[in-house]
């Protein structure tokens, strides 16, 4: 074959590119990534009788979803595949399960509902994973229960808040995250603190939602509550990934808003916030509830450089109640990340997996009914604190008298305030404002 | 929206007397061997504006439907739109606030100029070399990230001038090495069918920059500190009632509110579009890419070289993406995938103005701009506003594509 000089030029070209694509991949987070595994420790002995369909050699594998692209919140997947893979290191430091090494099997569900449904059908019928543990964006975790209970897998969710999830009562789904309408309470129970006990004048909030199965449902839920508590409320929707917040700022400002409420998710809380800052009506203007996303503090602050006097609300216990192995997971976190701290969900992703491991471990098997049977009756003491599934098919929700959203659900995940008071303050050391049983500081509400 | 039902009658006018002026006309106009070319376009835009009062006057007298009857014609079918709007919803802001309606409109104009010099480096593409370059947002995005690790990671403290001169530089460079090596192809005749080709190698260039600078910098969003933050001034010094500045804000009488990175960024856009301007219609390598882009032959016959002007075209429109990028990088997060959502709004504009046109791309980014905030602003339902922000564009380009398939500047097919 004869090449022209640029022949050949281009030839090299398409060499490269395709040398680089190869050399980049292992660090990449592209969706070719969903097929890219981490494999951890070597421990292989033999594995036990009636194990399911893995062959014996092969290590148990473990699925894990998290938004790792756009318009996904890529921070919020970023921090929980970390913490996932820590606990499977923390597994296999010990000697694996059942004699096997534990793998976990990485997808990025990019915070879409349709590509997390594809992501997940795949880790069961491609990749053979025996549960699945994740879940940051409920319009995600709504279409991955519907996958896990088709195909009998037991799924533990980390992060996904809304109240269906657990509400359909499908034996294999299990959550340790928040209800959404449980955290939409303390959001009001907070507002109306600000408003009673701090002295905050709050007669009208604005509730700036995605139009998600996070978003919908918790505004719903917020904007009754506070009509509930004689506030005012006015909610504007907007899509997941939205830029350009021009035109919605400009309406909030003209509604005069006493506080600001954010739920939206991923980059689209930030430049929500930062627009808003730009406009006037920031959080140093207004008193503003961001997202959790405002957690990452690294990423928060970069994004949102007048984001100080966020209110931010977090999941799991503060600081100064930490177990022992919520400081262990902490240390090795902080180690492998940089970070100064550890956010709520990279809390939760971790002991999505350990109690998955826990389970498999009493179980004896990595059958999924066993496995599910075993994760009914779990007491796991994890980062979070103490897991337990109460309500279940043993004490169903007719029996134990609660709404069905309390079925497989993690009864006790603590929900605090916190707020930046100082710019590029760390989430951890942040001043935690409500509950009082957890309070660090007071809160200091601007622009009154 | 207290009066719905008028509303929805005037847009039952429009729409019934538009389709009506559409199709009817231009066969009375061949019946009577007329220029037919605007006639399916005027006589929608002159039946929506006044439907049987119009048409029937057209029909018989047949005039030549010029732009200024037409341009005449869409500013009353804007009328009836807006006063039928300010009746039917008589407490919404864009009817009851002055100064809500006017910082609306700036905001649309700002971000519409920024909209307008991305679609220009698309249209002058496809102008010169008659390719849709699916990896316009990606040179976009990586403008803004050069831009953003200049100031924030390589050079802290630099200049963001320095930075986006760099951007401009590093997507000049790709966009001429790509043309060089992946394009040039289809100019020397070694390609079988080169629109397929072209589609299909900007859209791989799309994937691989998108991807390369995900694994480069992780897909955590960044963004730039604002680039230069106005002074905190207030004029009349105690009240600020004329204007009012504060590093992130302007304010003016009281009313008018631009966000400083919005302002900065359209700044420069427009002070792009100036050289850009002097550079196409002052020098002799513009008067040349004009050229091509007029008649690629004739071009050729007097001594311009147009696979020269093919890589000039590519490296500039890329470089006029990453320019826009490096702009709004102060003003969005950024992340490996901000292109693709500006790309398809530049896809949306370019038709508009018509495929090709330099003015035709600027007056359809105003136009998306300003369609995008009184969109945002006015639809009654809070919920949905913002969220219908995508679709503004889609309706504009389906209208575009009934009415005026060539866009408003666009050349006859």
């Amino acid at each position: 074959m004869n090449l022209t000089p640029m022949g050949t030029i281009r030839a090299l070209a398409t060499a490269l590119i395709l040398l680089l694509i190869v050399g980049c991949a292992p660090d990449s987070q592209t969706p070719e990534e969903s097929q890219s595994d981490t494999s951890i420790s070597q421990a292989e002995k033999a594995p036990e009788e009636g194990d399911s369909e893995q062959p014996a050699a092969d290590p148990i594998r473990i699925g894990a979803f998290f938004p790792l692209s756009a318009p996904g919140s890529v921070v919020g997947g970023e921090a929980m595949r970390d913490a996932m893979l820590i606990a499977a290191d923390h597994i296999n430091a010990n000697g694996g399960l059942l004699g096997r090494p534990v793998e976990l099997i990485v997808v990025d569900s990019e915070g879409l509902p349709e590509r997390g449904s594809a992501v997940i059908e795949r880790l069961i019928s491609q990749d053979r994973v025996v549960a699945i543990a994740g879940g940051y964006h409920s319009s995600v975790g709504v279409v991955a229960k519907e996958v896990a209970h088709d195909n009998n897998i037991p799924i533990v969710l980390a992060n996904t808040w809304n109240d269906t999830i657990t509400s359909v009562q499908y034996p294999q789904v299990f959550r340790i995250a928040p209800l959404s309408s449980e955290v939409s309470a303390v959001d009001v129970k907070f507002m109306q603190w600000l408003r009673d006990d701090a002295g905050a004048r709050l007669e009208k909030v604005v509730l700036l939602t995605e139009n998600t199965d996070y978003g919908i449902p918790a505004a719903e839920d917020t904007s009754r509550l506070l009509a509930e508590a004689g506030i005012d409320s006015v909610t504007f929707g907007v899509d997941i990934g939205t830029q350009d917040f021009a035109g919605i700022v400009e309406r909030i400002k003209a509604e005069a808003p006493d506080l600001i409420m954010s739920l939206a998710t991923g980059e689209a809380s930030y430049n929500f916030a930062q627009q808003a800052a730009d406009a006037g009506i920031g959080p140093q203007d207004v008193p503003t509830l961001c997202d959790h996303n405002a957690l990452e503090s690294n990423s928060f602050w970069r994004n949102v450089p007048d984001g100080n006097y966020c209110f931010v609300r977090r999941i799991g216990l503060p600081a100064q109640l930490y177990n022992d192995v919520a400081l262990d997971f902490l240390a090795e976190y902080q180690a492998r990340t940089g970070k100064e701290g550890a956010e709520s969900y990279a809390f939760a992703a971790y002991d999505a997996v350990r109690v998955i491991a826990q389970a498999i471990a009493e179980a004896g098997t990595t059958d999924a009914d066993a496995i599910i049977a075993t994760l009914e009756g779990i007491t796991y003491i994890g980062a979070l604190g103490k897991i337990t599934f109460p309500v279940n098919s043993s004490n169903t929700p007719e029996q134990a008298g609660v709404d069905p959203k309390w079925w497989h659900q993690f009864p006790d995940p603590a929900v605090t305030v916190v707020q930046y008071q100082h710019e590029g303050e760390d989430s951890v050391s942040a001043t935690v404002v409500f509950p009082e049983t957890y309070r660090t500081g007071d809160p200091v509400v601007v622009g009154q | 929206m207290e009066n719905a039902a008028i509303f929805g009658w005037a847009l039952l006018w429009i729409l019934f007397w538009g389709a009506l002026g559409g199709v009817v006309t231009p066969r009375v106009y061949a019946r009577k061997d007329l220029e037919i070319s605007q006639a399916s376009f005027g006589g929608a835009v002159i039946g929506a504006a006044l439907g049987p009062f119009s048409l029937l006057p057209l029909w018989f007298a047949t005039p030549k439907i010029t732009s200024r009857l037409i341009g005449i014609a869409i500013a009353i079918v804007v009328g009836i739109f807006i006063a039928a709007f300010a009746l039917a919803d008589p407490d919404n802001l864009c009817v009851a606030n002055g100064g809500f309606v006017i910082s609306q409109l700036a905001n649309g104009i700002v971000i519409g100029i920024i909209y307008g010099l991305m679609a220009l480096g698309l249209t002058l593409i496809f102008s010169i070399l008659g390719v849709v370059s699916f990896a316009h947002g990606e040179f976009y995005m990586i403008g803004g990230m050069v831009t953003y690790f200049m100031t924030a990671e390589w050079i802290p403290g630099v200049s963001p001038i320095i930075a986006i001169l760099a951007s401009c530089v590093v997507t000049f460079a790709i966009g001429y090495l790509f043309e060089r090596i992946f394009l040039r192809p289809m100019g020397s005749g070694e390609i079988e069918r080169p629109t397929e080709y072209a589609i299909l190698v900007t859209f791989g260039l799309a994937f691989f920059l998108q991807y390369l600078t995900q694994a480069l910098t992780s897909a955590v969003p960044v963004k730039a500190q604002r680039f230069f933050p106005f002074p905190r001034t207030e004029i009349p010094a105690d009240s600020g009632a004329l204007l009012k500045m504060t590093p992130g804000n302007v304010t003016v009488f009281d009313a008018i509110s631009i966000p400083n990175p919005r302002f900065t960024a359209a700044l420069l856009a427009l002070m792009m579009l100036a050289a850009l301007l002097w550079f196409l219609y002052r020098t002799w390598v513009g008067k040349a890419l004009r050229a091509v882009s007029q008649d690629r032959q004739a071009a050729a016959v007097t001594g311009i070289n147009p696979n020269s002007m093919n890589t000039l075209a590519f490296s500039m429109g890329a470089m006029l993406a990453g320019l826009s990028g490096a702009s709004l990088v102060q003003v969005f997060s950024w992340l490996p995938q901000v292109g693709i959502p500006a790309a398809a709004r530049s896809f949306v504009i370019i038709v508009l103005g018509g495929m090709g046109s330099l003015p035709g791309a600027f007056l359809g980014g105003l136009i998306v701009g300003l369609v995008e905030a009184a969109g945002t602003g006015c639809i009654p339902d809070a919920t949905r506003a913002a969220a219908y922000i995508p679709a503004y564009g889609m309706v504009i380009l389906t209208l575009v594509l009934l009415l005026k398939p060539t866009g408003l500047f666009g050349r006859e097919l």
